[in-house]
C-alpha cells in the first residue's frame, strides 16, 4: 500500500470510492483484498454495515394519536366521495 | 432539484424487480382482507377506507415522524397523507402493492411540506457530477471507536433526525423502509445514482454523528 497521510493510503481512497457499489452489490465484503490487510477500512465497512443492520431494527415507531382520525374524520365530512 | 414538484400519487414510478423474499415480507407482508378494503373504499365504503388507516397508519406516522422530528407535524401531514388517499384511491390500480402507493403518496406529502418550511436540503441532483469536495469524504483513520453493538435505538433515531433532509430520506426510505434505489429513485424523481450516492453519504455521515456522540460520552 502506498502511505499518503493519517493511515489513508491510496488503496483506502480507491476502495472507499468503490463502497457505494459494493455494498449494493449485495457481496461478502470481508473477501476484498484490501479489507485483508487494512484495519481503517474493515472498521469503516464494519461501521456501515452495523448501521445498515440496526436501520433494520427501527419499524415501527408507534401509532399516531386518535385525534388524527377524528380530524381526518371531520375533514372526510366535507368532502365527496372518492373518485372512481 | 431537491423536491420533486410533480404529484408522486398520481405518477407510477419503475416496476420493482424480484426482491429477496423476507425484503419483500418486510416492507408489504400480505394483509388480509386489505384487497377487498380497498375495492371498497374506492366504491365509497367509509369503513373499509377506517380499516386501511387503521392498516397502514403506523407506517405513514413512522416515515412523517422521521422525516419532520415532530409529533405535531407529523400527525398533521399523517392527516393529510390520509385525506389524499381518500381523494385519489380511485386511481390506484394495483400496478404496484398498495402500501408501497400509499407511501409515495406519503412520501409527496412530506416533501411538500419541507418544501413549503423552506428547510434546507440536500440537492440530489448534485451528485451526478459530485465536485471533489461533494463526494462521500475519505475516512482519515480514526480508529479510536468502532460503533458496532454500542448503538441503540433511541441514539439510532436520534442521529437519524439530525441528518440533512435529502440523506435522511433517501437512507429511512432505503435502510429502514426497505426500498430498492430504483422505487425511490422513482419517488424522488432523481436517478438510481443519486439514490445511491445519498444513501452512502447517509451512512457515512451518521457514523459521524454517532462516534462523535460516543466521544462526548467518553469524555465525561
Amino acid at each position: 500500500m502506498n502511505k499518503v497521510r493519517n493511515g489513508t493510503t491510496v488503496d483506502c481512497a480507491v476502495f472507499q470510492d468503490q463502497l457505494p457499489s459494493l455494498f449494493e452489490s449485495g457481496e461478502e465484503l470481508s473477501t476484498q483484498d484490501h479489507l485483508k490487510t487494512c484495519e481503517n477500512c474493515s472498521a469503516l465497512v464494519r461501521d456501515l454495515e452495523y448501521i445498515a443492520q440496526q436501520a433494520k431494527l427501527l419499524l415501527p415507531i408507534h401509532d399516531p394519536s386518535p385525534a388524527v382520525w377524528e380530524k381526518i374524520q371531520t375533514e372526510l365530512k366535507k368532502e365527496t366521495p372518492p373518485a372512481k | 432539484m431537491s423536491i420533486p414538484s410533480k404529484d408522486l400519487a398520481t405518477t407510477p414510478g419503475p416496476t420493482a424487480p424480484a426482491k429477496a423474499p423476507n425484503q419483500h415480507l418486510r416492507r408489504n407482508p400480505p394483509i388480509a382482507g386489505e384487497a377487498e378494503a380497498i375495492e371498497k373504499a374506492q366504491a365509497g365504503d367509509a369503513a373499509s377506507f377506517e380499516m386501511l388507516y387503521a392498516l397502514h397508519k403506523r407506517r405513514v406516522y413512522s416515515l412523517c415522524l422521521r422525516m419532520l422530528g415532530n409529533v405535531a407535524e407529523a400527525e398533521d401531514l399523517t392527516q393529510e397523507a390520509f385525506l389524499q388517499l381518500y381523494r385519489k384511491i380511485g386511481t390506484f390500480r394495483g400496478d404496484s402493492a398498495f402500501s408501497t402507493w400509499l407511501h409515495r403518496l406519503a412520501v409527496n406529502v412530506v416533501l411538500m411540506h419541507l418544501r413549503k418550511k423552506g428547510l434546507p436540503q440536500v440537492s440530489l441532483e448534485e451528485t451526478l457530477e459530485p465536485s471533489q469536495e461533494d463526494g462521500p469524504r475519505k475516512d482519515i483513520g480514526a480508529r479510536d471507536l468502532t460503533l458496532s453493538g454500542s448503538v441503540d435505538r433511541v441514539t439510532l433515531e436520534r442521529a437519524i433526525e439530525n441528518l440533512p433532509p435529502g440523506y435522511r430520506l433517501v437512507f429511512v426510505l432505503h435502510d429502514v423502509e426497505g426500498y430498492e434505489h430504483n422505487e425511490i429513485a422513482g419517488m424522488l424523481e432523481c436517478s438510481i445514482g443519486n439514490s445511491k450516492s445519498q444513501l452512502h453519504k447517509a451512512r457515512m455521515k451518521l457514523r459521524d454523528l454517532l462516534k462523535s456522540g460516543q466521544r462526548k460520552e467518553a469524555v465525561l
